[in-house]
């Protein structure tokens, strides 16, 4: 977790095959209040490319993306 | 209730469709009933909506009502039916529980494609509105994507250097040598793959260990436009492969493990100073020409393979898995005689992608494919497709069946041996 950021909840989409972690994610943040912030959690490259142009589609924001070895961690504030 | 500029809209949207094979699929069926059990949903639930000239009908009438003389002048005959909300209902009802498999249409005696008609179904909910959320979203996704892809080039890079130690454990590499070319222009072969790891890490050992002059795609391949029925969407997808192709100036296209995103490219993309070939074709040649040589001890099991319909039957690669699979294992399995018949993993069409919403269908109208599985004895059930992977995996938990499913890139990636 962000040092900085006040996550709302957590999604582990480590592994999920195409399209999932972004059908989840879409579905997902549903289940917070408008203005709150979710932890994407994804091994995938491509959801490097995936989040940010969903973000731009569904008008949500991502605050900050981390990467470590393992895990792809974005940090997406609902505004939608 | 309809008003009247809507239906206007959405009919001149059929009759954007009524091409000269359209037509003849909406005035030649004599229903004879050879479709009947050809389709597995219908096998597997039993119920008459689901039999493939059924759904067709429910298109053939609207057809009937507004596009032929004696369906304006006298509907009450032949069946011709308003364009209503009901009917529109119907007509998600049809196009959603079909995957576009088109196994009716190799047992039809007039080769109707009730894929094609319920293209029709699909582009009238896309113009009402009414087609599912998710696959629209992630259709726009794929084209912002395309849009705006130079603010996220050097983050997917990034990605990417984390799996070059995975690459690199199934085939090692040489001094110089880059275990994930991206972006190399007057590269050979431009390899287009899925978001996730697995479409990458094996596919990129198995280039590397055939000396190929590849490089990786920024985009993804699958095509959610298709999927939706949307023509204009599913243009936009394909042309930013299509760019990236023609600016890196590649000789091939080469299109993962994915089904439909193959069938697409291969066949909507016109003429195109590049072939365009599945990776399963690619790996076959490889075989062929020797430059990769497989250790069959590496697969320990009998293997039967599910042909995904759309590189299959519905795009003729049938041959090369089998020649591939010769070089795995010596207890290959086969589903049915004839693979053009083969069962559909009962995932095409978008239900794959529409999630958990679609998994109590999915299951319970592919029991067919898991009875045909199950007949085989085989431990390892290798397939092509992501969708087909994701919905077989599903079936296998959901009725317990106990195999193991594959990719095959991934059996080949871990069979490479290194001499």
């Amino acid at each position: 977790m962000s040092d900085d950021i006040k996550v709302d909840k957590v999604f582990d989409l480590k592994g999920l095959p195409c399209p999932m972690p972004v059908v989840k994610v879409s579905k997902g943040i549903k289940e917070v209040e408008i203005g709150q912030v979710i932890e994407a959690q994804s091994t995938d490259p491509g959801s490097l490319t995936d989040f940010p142009a969903w973000a731009r589609t569904s008008g949500n924001e991502i605050l900050k993306t981390e990467q470590d070895d393992d895990v792809i961690k974005f940090y997406i504030k609902r505004n939608a | 209730m309809m008003d009247e500029k809507t239906r206007d809209d959405l009919l001149k949207l059929f009759e954007s469709k009524l091409n000269e094979a359209m037509r003849l699929y909406l005035e030649t069926c004599t229903r004879c009933g050879v479709c009947t059990e050809a389709c597995h949903v219908h096998a597997s639930m039993g119920q008459v909506k689901y039999i493939a000239a059924y759904r067709a009908e429910i298109v053939r009438r609207l057809y009937k009502k507004y596009f032929k003389g004696r369906g304006k002048i006298w509907p009450s005959v032949g069946e011709a039916r308003e364009l209503s909300a009901m009917a529109l209902d119907e007509l998600y009802e049809a196009a959603y529980s079909c995957t576009g498999c088109r196994r009716c249409m190799v047992y039809c005696p007039f080769g109707i494609d009730t894929q094609m008609l319920m293209s029709i179904a699909k582009l009238l909910l896309v113009g009402a509105e009414m087609e599912p959320e998710i696959l629209t979203l992630l259709a726009d996704t794929s084209i912002e994507k395309g849009k705006s892809i130079d603010l996220f080039k050097e983050s997917f890079m990034q990605g990417l250097k984390r799996l070059e130690d995975e690459v690199v454990s199934k085939w090692k590499l040489e001094a110089g040598e880059t275990a994930i070319p991206v972006d190399v222009e007057g590269a050979d072969l431009l390899y287009v793959a899925l978001a996730g790891a697995h479409s990458i890490i094996p596919a990129a050992a198995i280039f590397n260990a055939a000396k190929e002059n590849w490089t990786l795609s920024f985009f993804e391949a699958v095509n959610f436009g298709a999927f939706v029925g949307d023509p204009t969407k599913t243009k936009l997808i394909l042309d930013r492969i299509v760019s990236e192709a023609k600016r890196l100036k590649v000789k091939e296209v080469c299109i993962c493990e994915c089904g439909t995103a193959y069938r697409v490219m291969k066949q909507l993309t016109g003429k195109q100073p590049f072939k365009v070939s599945s990776i399963t074709e690619v790996h076959a040649r490889y075989i062929r020409e020797g430059r990769i040589k497989l250790d069959k001890t590496m697969v320990d099991g009998a293997v039967t393979y599910h042909d995904p319909c759309q590189i299959a039957r519905n795009a003729g690669v049938i041959d090369e898995p089998r020649y591939i699979l010769q070089h795995l294992t010596d207890d290959y399995r086969e589903l049915t005689d004839e693979p053009r018949y083969n069962w559909c993993c009962g995932g095409g069409g978008g239900l794959v992608a529409m999630g958990e919403d679609t998994l109590d269908f999915r299951m319970k109208s592919a029991s067919v494919k898991v009875d045909q599985v199950n007949a085989t004895g085989a431990t390892i059930l290798a397939t092509a497709c992501e969708n087909c992977h994701a919905q077989l995996s599903n079936l296998n938990d959901h009725y317990k069946m106990g195999v193991d499913v594959r990719f095959l890139s991934s059996m080949i990636a871990d069979a490479l041996i290194q001499s």
